[in-house]
């Protein structure tokens, strides 16, 4: 598909991003269901992994950029960003970032910015949650907050938006809900090689469609997990040869209230966010080698490809069905298993999917999930429903 | 009776409080009376919030004005039904106390 930017606004805005930051280093913890370790333990291990692996003294490390959605509900902890700026052993500046499940992408937007005006060298960008420290209650309690008022009295959750689409999708379009079952089943089947995932378990789209209903049409299966989990990356200003480049990071809002949208198979946020991105980095989604799609559940796969360009409205679930989002296809989609068997520790999530583009650039991988010869990679993080949307841009120099 | 709100300036509808129109940026909104919406899309939600009823069936319905609006539903309406908003239901007894509200019923119940 031809991406065409229409929008006259960003492209005046945008088109002189001229400096990009590299990547030098990325560091994570296995995500879990529950890792025994605090939420200060799990940042302190991705940062000293991702400062390893760049060589960078942390000393030298001018600014610190913590993407965490909840430490106060799920911990009963603030200051999470002084407290690792002292353990880590750096003398910048350092502070939080909070975009609930954006909160990582933010972070590292946060982060990206400070190297682009000058203000850091070097920054790292950490991101991290802990929500195993709450029953599931307390955790779907705090999650449902993020939503609108008046849509919270309603007892409306994440998966009832998601529930809510996905029935309109597949009413409207010709997809099947075996064709959304095999989101999940692919996803799962990325996350097999991957040692850092929380679920290493092939499934079958039988299991999806038998498996328990939480909003339907939407099953557990189709579903992202509560995970523990921290991913850590150092961004630089100074060029090193291999190194890979960020040639976008863009954000944009939606509607704060779902239900407010002329379309709720449309989320204006995604779609702003990756014409900014295709701007910035003067690119078109052709261009693209491989996705890191905000996941949450598996409907959310389909839309978000289609507000990012990569398929018409309706179409995305064509692309499942022929495998061309598989590995092996011509646009594989969340290599590393989404967020759907990944893992979803809220802070953590935008910076992993950044890592796993950095990973496949590098060449890092074993050979059964490693995408052939990529050069550039799109990830997208969203917060909530898609109040909020960050897409980045990465390119193997 | 909920209520919805419309811009004075555009016509603009929305059930959902606002400083200013998303569209136009008038900041003047008259209180109308929604009057019949169409059900889009239902889901029955099984994994739900402390407090609030389990399952909870969900509808999105449109209404005049391009006023959507994501509530409650009685168990009879599906979706492409005809619904009113009818207010005075118990939406949910959670950590804030009880809520009410409307829900979403068949127009000609």
């Amino acid at each position: 598909m031809v991406y065409t930017d229409t929008d006259s606004e960003s492209t005046a805005e945008f088109q002189s991003c001229n400096v990009n930051p590299s990547i030098t280093g990325v560091g994570m913890t296995t995500f879990a269901k529950s890792d025994d370790r605090s939420l200060q333990e799990l940042l302190r291990i991705a940062s000293e992994r991702a400062l390893t692996g760049s060589e960078i003294d942390p000393k030298k490390v001018d600014s610190i950029h913590v993407g965490n959605m909840a430490a106060k509900a799920f911990n009963s902890r603030a200051g999470v960003a002084n407290a690792l700026a002292s353990t880590v052993g750096t003398k910048g500046i350092a502070h939080r970032v909070e975009n609930t499940s954006a909160s990582g992408a933010s972070a590292f937007l946060d982060g990206y910015d400070a190297v682009r005006s000058g203000r850091s060298e070097t920054a790292l960008v950490v991101g991290g949650e802990k929500m195993s420290a709450v029953d599931t209650e307390t955790s779907t309690e705090v999650i449902s907050r993020i939503t609108h008022k008046q849509e919270y009295n309603q007892g409306i959750t994440l998966p009832s938006f998601a529930g809510l689409a996905a029935n309109r999708y597949l009413d409207k379009y010709d997809a099947c809900r075996r064709d959304l079952a095999e989101v999940a089943v692919k996803n799962h089947a990325n996350a097999l090689a991957n040692p850092y995932a929380h679920f290493n378990k092939q499934i079958h789209i039988d299991d999806v469609v038998a498996s328990p209903v939480v909003a339907s049409p939407l099953r557990l299966y189709d579903c992202c997990p509560v995970s523990d989990g921290a991913a850590a990356i150092i961004l630089t200003a100074n060029d090193k040869d291999g190194s890979i480049q960020v040639t976008a990071c863009e954000g944009a809002i939606g509607t704060h209230a779902v239900a407010d949208r002329s379309d709720l198979l449309r989320i204006e946020s995604v779609r702003t966010a990756g014409k900014r991105a295709y701007t910035c980095a003067q690119i078109s989604p052709s261009d693209i080698d491989l996705a890191c799609i905000h996941d949450a559940f598996s409907i959310l796969e389909w839309i978000e490809l289609e507000e990012l360009g990569f398929a018409d409205s309706g179409k995305a679930w064509e692309l499942t069905r022929k495998g061309r989002t598989d590995i092996g296809g011509d646009l594989p989609v969340n290599p590393g298993g989404g967020l759907k068997a990944r893992g979803h520790p809220l802070g953590a999530t935008g910076i992993s999917q950044i890592i796993e583009i950095v990973w496949q650039l590098r060449g890092d991988l074993p050979d059964e999930r490693t995408v052939t010869d990529p050069q550039c990679g799109l990830a997208v993080n969203v917060a909530g429903f898609g109040n909020n949307a960050i897409c980045t841009i990465l390119e193997a120099v | 009776m909920m209520r919805v709100l419309e811009c004075k300036a555009c016509g603009q509808r929305s059930f959902y409080d606002k400083s200013q129109c998303l569209d136009c940026g008038n900041d003047e909104f008259l209180c109308e009376n929604p009057g019949t919406g169409q059900v889009i899309s239902v889901s029955t939600v099984h994994v739900t919030p402390e407090g609030v009823r389990e399952p909870n069936r969900l509808g999105l319905a449109s209404f005049p004005g391009d006023a959507n609006i994501i509530a409650q539903i009685g168990d009879s309406v599906s979706s492409g039904d005809d619904v009113v908003l009818k207010g005075g239901h118990e939406l949910r007894d959670g950590r804030d106390g009880i809520v009410q509200g409307a829900r979403l019923l068949p127009a000609d119940g």
